[in-house]
């Protein structure tokens, strides 16, 4: 129950702070923006430029998001009146995960439909969309997102303190999230081998953090 | 709530050693103690959010922390800051906690108007708790911890930084309920305010408990003196009737128009007094006014504190 709760919660933070219209509007202006602006990107398709950019950006400011508000949380105390009530503290991470994660899918993925009406728009409707190129390019956005939340939960519940909180996502996050597209530079040809880096790396941040997070003496 | 044997080190530092106290069911308890002296800590420990400790600690028969969630229904807190999300109304956080508390909608919607209503911050719901003043705030976090009507109230300086009128609002609150029937655990700085509402007080010094009991045994612990001090309508130098003075050690002249009486430590400070009019009286004397001279608990904290009390 406490899951679901929180979860709902938190979506309803993100509406109220004004963020989710920050994202949902700011990530795919930016990435049709920096599209039209860039010299060298005539001969690869918007969609997939959107999704390789908006895994990056929207990565970071993701990862950012969650680290920033987990250590000023933390260090507020916000959580003691959760955790003095049957809540238990991995639905507190999880909860904060999901919200972020879906906010940040969802301008992910309306960035990548306006992508596509662009390339629909240049090469006109007659040769239709790349559908293979346009699921790959959804798989290592939805891989990178997932990995770049999870760094930032981890480094909202280790790091001392916002500034160090902050150099740790711009260092190591962004970096982290791009293995999952490993798979890809090295040739494999399935599209959805994204998926297995990323999955298993998300996994094992979360489980890293909720067992940080569980020990630590708020 | 009982602790026995608490001891709790961060890293060479021990923050409480050895504490051992009961709270009784129904009764309002005052831990006092000077700065660093380990209140917070020992009240993080009873909450269930600190659970690396030695001894034990437990509530109606639940351990903490191992059967803490059975606790946690039962337990209302306020921290010294309550401190919410920055984008949260009155209202939503006030849902929050009492949703994660096991309330339903409907008794949320009954429940929230009340609490707020008996705060006097019922015109706040809809405000964000950003906007709100630090005693405001104070009370959102009085609202959140009496909001699921829990039956014992664990409070971290619950008084610190409030303006008298809402100070003596939070302490008819406490006695309200604790009419009630329920129980207060509260730490304060301010002497005079655990004096007013605590039936039982615990000092705390350094990290060990130095008193456990109430105002009246840490008075007799003491050995202080009880005098009565009286003053005369007019001069006067008669005698007293020798009835009045089988309760006290003696009576002093202070002054033209006034005595003080030393109360023997055996007898009921109200049978002496009783006994002190009866026998002024009977003398001829015009009484003006007649009062304990009782140290308050801020002077007999100072001196028991730093008295070799450690």
């Amino acid at each position: 129950m406490s899951l679901s709760l929180l979860f709902r919660d938190e979506l309803n933070g993100f509406y109220r702070s004004k963020v989710m219209l920050a994202l949902w509007v700011g990530m795919p202006a930016l990435s049709v923006l920096l599209y039209v602006i860039s010299p060298s990107t005539g001969t690869i398709p918007v969609a997939v430029f959107t999704s390789l950019l908006v895994g990056s950006i929207g990565g970071t400011l993701s990862s950012a998001m969650l680290a920033v508000s987990i250590i000023n949380e933390r260090e507020r105390h916000v959580y003691d009146l959760f955790l003095i009530r049957p809540v238990r503290r991995r639905d507190i991470l999880l909860a904060k995960f999901l919200a972020v994660y879906a906010s940040v899918v969802v301008a992910g993925l309306l960035a990548l439909a306006l992508g596509v009406l662009a390339d629909l728009a240049v090469t006109g409707l007659s040769r239709g969309i790349n559908l293979t190129g346009l699921v790959a390019s959804m798989i290592i956005l939805l891989s990178m997102l997932a990995v770049s939340c999870s760094v930032g939960i981890v480094i909202g519940i280790v790091s001392p303190s916002v500034l160090v909180g902050v150099i740790l996502v711009l260092y190591g996050g962004n970096q982290l999230s791009a293995v999952v597209i490993l798979p890809v530079l090295l040739i494999v040809t399935e599209i959805w081998f994204p998926l297995v880096p990323g999955v298993l790396l998300t996994a094992l941040l979360l489980g890293v953090s909720i067992a940080a997070f569980n020990r630590r003496q708020l | 709530m009982r602790l026995e044997g608490v001891t709790k080190r961060y890293r060479d530092v021990t923050a409480l050693d050895g504490v051992s106290f009961d709270v009784r069911k129904g009764e309002i308890f005052g831990y006092i103690g000077p700065n660093g002296a380990g209140k917070t800590t020992t009240i993080k420990i009873m909450v269930g959010l600190l659970r690396d400790f030695a001894g034990k600690v437990a509530m109606d028969g639940h351990a903490i922390p191992a059967d803490v969630a059975a606790v946690q229904k039962l337990l209302g807190y306020l921290p010294q800051k309550a401190a919410f999300q920055d984008w949260r109304t009155v209202d939503q956080a006030l849902s929050t906690f009492g949703r994660l508390s096991g309330m339903t909608p409907a008794d949320l919607s009954k429940r929230i108007p009340e609490v707020l209503e008996l705060l006097g911050i019922a015109d706040t719901r809809r405000r964000k708790i950003t906007q709100l003043s630090g005693g405001t705030v104070q009370k959102v976090g009085m609202a959140q911890s009496i909001l699921h009507d829990p039956a014992f109230l664990v409070l971290d300086e619950p008084m610190t930084g409030l303006d008298p009128e809402a100070r003596y609002q939070f302490k008819e609150l406490f006695k309200r309920l604790r009419a009630q029937g329920t129980t207060i655990f509260f730490s304060s700085h301010i002497l005079s305010d655990v004096q007013d509402i605590a039936n039982r007080i615990g000092i705390l010094d350094r990290g060990r408990l130095l008193h456990e009991g109430t105002f009246d045994e840490l008075r007799a612990r003491m050995k202080i003196a009880r005098d009565v001090e009286i003053v005369l309508s007019r001069d006067s130098d008669r005698g007293i009737d020798p009835s009045a003075l089988v309760w006290v050690t003696g009576v002093e002249r202070t002054g033209p128009d006034r005595m003080v009486a030393h109360v023997r430590p055996d007898v009921d400070m109200d049978d002496a007094v009783d006994a002190l009019i009866d026998g002024l009286k009977k003398a001829g004397y015009r009484l003006r006014s007649i009062r304990p001279l009782v140290p308050d608990l801020e002077e007999l904290y100072v001196r028991f504190v730093e008295g070799g009390a450690r």
